[in-house]
């Protein structure tokens, strides 16, 4: 285990090394100037060479690039054009609410997810299952940004349950928690509808295992052959996807983000790009990145518990 | 099985439950949010705008953007401003002025205004801000406001000179913009404005969290008295839609800059009002004038008459005015006999040019950027054109993409835009289409002697009367020649909760909520 993390930390920063080369490269040849993003459209040549002077951009590439990787190996991870604040403050800022939203999505994704997979697979071809499939399908196929738009329509205007946006209180506030759960119901949905789907179809797999006809053939309860011989096999991919969409998740989620008005890194990092913010998007990249590789790395982990027979050298 | 199942039901029963929890207890606190909470009197205890783009900061030094000067108004003042009504220059924290000669201006500064930290706002005052301002080494978006100045003297505490390198006649207009605003020199010294300004307006600074809300307080000292409004929080909410439904359930009680195509349900809305006025920005199809083939006058003329504008105006729902003139009615230089000086819709011999000079064998490339209405006229010209029988082919990109393609001049024709924050017709005119602008911000590369001697020349005549006629003979070049076709001329919009009143809109898109009431 020890070995394993070890060599994904050393492969994280090979990775990161890597990665920061793309985006800088990537941002360095894309049309778009940062100096008339901040200048604005009515500042004049001479004051975006002065801008362009200011920001070291007339250097070359090499020199911009090692200077990026200089300062951030000491932990800087330099200042945003646009706001002069420093990269690790405007993620700071913006993390958490990502964090919550990301943990609150799943929840609903994990919850509603699980068990309408398993009433899927459970209740194979019946009405149950036919009606489950019928709603992850259309978890999967609603566009988030209907959806925001329609649920805001309907318990924060008509019905005023709930608030339109924001998250700006703390999530165990009445309020943070009643901010959470539109953004949250968006966002999981379509989570719900994969995890729901690869539940069944693994489970269907599983209860068809020689294992399970064995236990049944012992008198074991059908509690048990659920919960402790299909359930806990079937959980292995279900468990990937989850991971998967976790590091999704803490990636910033651009649309519900936006829909909602939740300060969060998705929204950050689309309008750095906007901005042609350079280091603004190198820093979200990065902890995106970061955050993806350590989600994998706990799915990994959790492989083991969930399954002894993975064991990694 | 059924335990399953049961646990299914109970979960979504919770949600409902907790979801009509709700009710008895968010509808009065998403009223308080709003800002809609009784504080006595004409008092209003907080007021909420929605914006749907954050601030790039706080100094006005430092940014050059229309969200963080919506903020910088409030905070802090300029020398001058425009009357809200006519558009004429008046003086704000300037008391009056003098020209001894066309080189030098003479600026007396009010003796009772007082910066939020204390620290008096005097002629040293304005000299700290503009030194900074121009000085290289800030590298302030707007340094070329000052552009013109050459040496600023204090002459006494609350007298200070300006000498230009040459007459300047837009002056005044530069001395107006907010990137011009007044800094506390103590508070710039001391902290970063950036995150935390400090100036001599009616709201004093709170808090900034960046990406979500700029905090504002009356300013109790503030020179005309404390506004009624005592706690003004911008806040930010990207999706124009969401920001419409938070004006709507009372969590925002003002968003401005509407779409056109939501005029209709924010109309519907009944605790709102809106307010609309003439707008100084214009949204014109300008023409790559480095190419030798739209250099052709009848091509550009045969383009002109083919695009119907005053169908895309219908399409606006009443947010933009239609005139050929470049300089629209809120700007100065604009002359009334300009409004159909153009030439006018024309399909028949748009089709007649077309077909005489073959306009129609070679492809037309329409960059456009994929930002409010310029898509729609992009699409509406486009099938125009195809009518008349050009071949047109869109290209769309996004705003930083655009900006750099239209700067190097990889377009035939495209749709530009000028706010004109200045209301200045020579500012319109001499960074979009004067040749000394060529590679920056003049992206149709037009280049014209005699109109860049009409230009200068309103530039650095500071007698007004002789700049409204350069301005106007400048106008009619362009006219005259179809090198700029006017879409529409801006409208500017606001929509607020009816409970409160005195909102004032300017026609550059700015607004003031230093006398917002209540009813």
């Amino acid at each position: 285990m020890i070995t394993l993390i070890v060599r994904r930390v050393g492969e994280l920063l090979l990775l990161l090394l890597g990665i920061s080369f793309l985006v800088f490269g990537s941002m360095y040849i894309a049309p778009g100037d940062p100096a008339s993003m901040i200048g604005g459209p009515t500042a004049t040549e001479a004051d975006l060479e002065n801008i362009r002077e200011n920001l070291g951009l007339n250097d070359p590439f090499l020199v911009q690039y090692g200077r990026y990787l200089g300062n951030a190996v000491q932990g800087d991870f330099g200042y945003s054009y646009q706001t002069k604040q420093s990269v690790a403050d405007a993620i700071a800022v913006r993390f958490p609410n990502t964090l919550k939203l990301a943990i609150a999505s799943m929840v609903v994704a994990v919850v509603i997810g699980l068990v309408a997979g398993l009433i899927s697979a459970l209740r194979h071809n019946s009405w149950l299952d036919f009606t489950s499939t019928t709603f992850a399908l259309a978890g999967i196929s609603i566009p988030n940004f209907w959806l925001g738009a329609l649920l805001i329509l309907v318990f924060a205007v008509n019905l005023q349950w709930l608030p339109v946006g924001g998250l700006s209180e703390p999530f165990y506030t009445a309020e943070g928690f009643k901010q959470l759960i539109l953004p949250a119901i968006t966002l999981g949905t379509g989570s719900a509808a994969m995890i729901a789907r690869m539940t069944r179809s693994s489970m269907l797999e599983v209860v068809r295992a020689d294992y399970v006809r064995t236990a049944r053939a012992k008198g074991v309860k059908e509690t048990k052959v659920i919960w402790v011989h299909t359930l806990k096999n079937a959980m292995i991919p279900v468990i990937t996807v989850i991971g998967l969409n976790f590091g999704f998740l803490l990636g910033g989620t651009i649309i519900t983000e936006k829909v909602f008005a939740i300060n969060g890194v998705g929204r950050l990092m689309i309008d750095a790009i906007a901005m042609r913010d350079f280091p603004l998007v190198q820093g979200s990249v990065l902890l995106v990145a970061t955050l993806f590789v350590v989600v994998n790395l706990i799915v990994d982990i959790v492989y083991t518990y969930v399954d002894p027979r993975i064991k990694y050298e | 099985m059924k335990k399953v199942w049961v646990l299914f039901v109970a979960l979504i029963a919770a949600v409902v439950l907790a979801a009509c929890g709700g009710e008895s207890s968010s509808a009065p606190s998403q009223t308080n949010e709003g800002g809609t909470t009784e504080a006595g009197g004409g008092e209003i205890e907080e007021f909420v705008y929605a914006s749907t783009s954050d601030v790039a900061g706080l100094s006005p030094i430092l940014t050059n953007d229309s969200v963080s000067a919506n903020v910088q108004e409030h905070v802090y003042e300029t020398l001058f401003e425009r009357d809200t009504d006519t558009g004429e220059l008046i003086p704000s924290l300037a008391e009056s002025y003098e020209n001894p000669d066309e080189l030098t201006w003479i600026f007396k500064i009010r003796e009772d205004v007082v910066f939020h930290d204390g620290t008096p706002l005097n002629a040293e005052s304005v000299k700290y801000t503009f030194d900074k301002l121009r000085d290289p080494a800030t590298a302030a978006p707007r340094a070329s406001l000052l552009e013109p100045v050459d040496e600023i003297t204090v002459e006494d505490e609350f007298t200070v000179k300006i000498t230009t390198k040459y007459p300047y006649g837009p002056f005044l207009a530069s001395l107006a913009h907010s990137n011009a605003a007044i800094v506390s020199p103590t508070a710039d010294q001391a902290q970063d404005l950036m995150s935390n300004p400090v100036g001599s307006g009616p709201f004093k600074f709170v808090s900034y969290t960046p990406g979500d809300q700029v905090v504002l307080e009356a300013f109790e000292d503030y020179r005309d008295g404390a506004p009624d409004i005592k706690k003004l929080v911008f806040k930010v909410v990207p999706e124009i839609s969401t920001a419409i439904s938070m004006l709507q359930t009372g969590e925002v009680d003002f968003i401005d800059n509407l779409p056109s195509e939501q005029i209709a349900r924010i109309e519907s809305i009944q605790n709102v009002d809106i307010e609309k006025k003439d707008g100084t920005s214009v949204f014109y199809l300008a023409f790559n004038q480095s190419r030798p083939e739209n250099q052709d006058e009848n091509f550009r003329k045969a383009v002109a008459a083919a695009v119907d504008r005053d169908t895309f105006v219908g399409k606006l729902n009443g947010l933009g005015l239609r005139s050929d003139s470049v300089l629209g009615p809120m700007v100065f230089g604009y002359n009334e006999s300009k409004n159909a000086a153009g030439q006018a819709y024309d399909p028949e011999l748009a089709k007649q040019l077309v077909e005489e000079n073959g306009y129609g064998d070679r492809t037309i490339s329409l960059l456009t950027a994929n930002r409010d209405n310029f898509i729609l006229m992009a699409e509406i010209a486009q099938a125009q054109l195809t009518e008349a029988g050009f071949n047109v082919k869109i290209e769309t990109m996004e705003w930083a993409t655009f900006l750099d393609t239209a700067r190097a001049g990889q377009f035939d024709i495209t749709f530009l835009s000028w706010a004109n924050l200045t209301q200045d017709g020579s500012e319109m005119f001499y960074p979009n289409l004067h040749t000394d602008n060529i590679g920056s911000s003049n992206r149709a590369q037009y280049s014209n002697a005699e109109f860049d001697e009409l230009v200068d020349a309103s530039r650095t005549s500071v007698d007004q009367e002789e700049r409204l006629n350069y301005l106007d003979q400048a106008n009619g070049l362009l006219l005259e020649q179809n090198d700029v076709v006017v879409m529409y001329h801006g409208v500017v919009t606001g929509a607020m909760n009816s409970e409160y009143t005195n909102l004032i809109l300017e026609p550059n898109g700015k607004w003031t909520l230093k006398d917002v009431t209540r009813k």
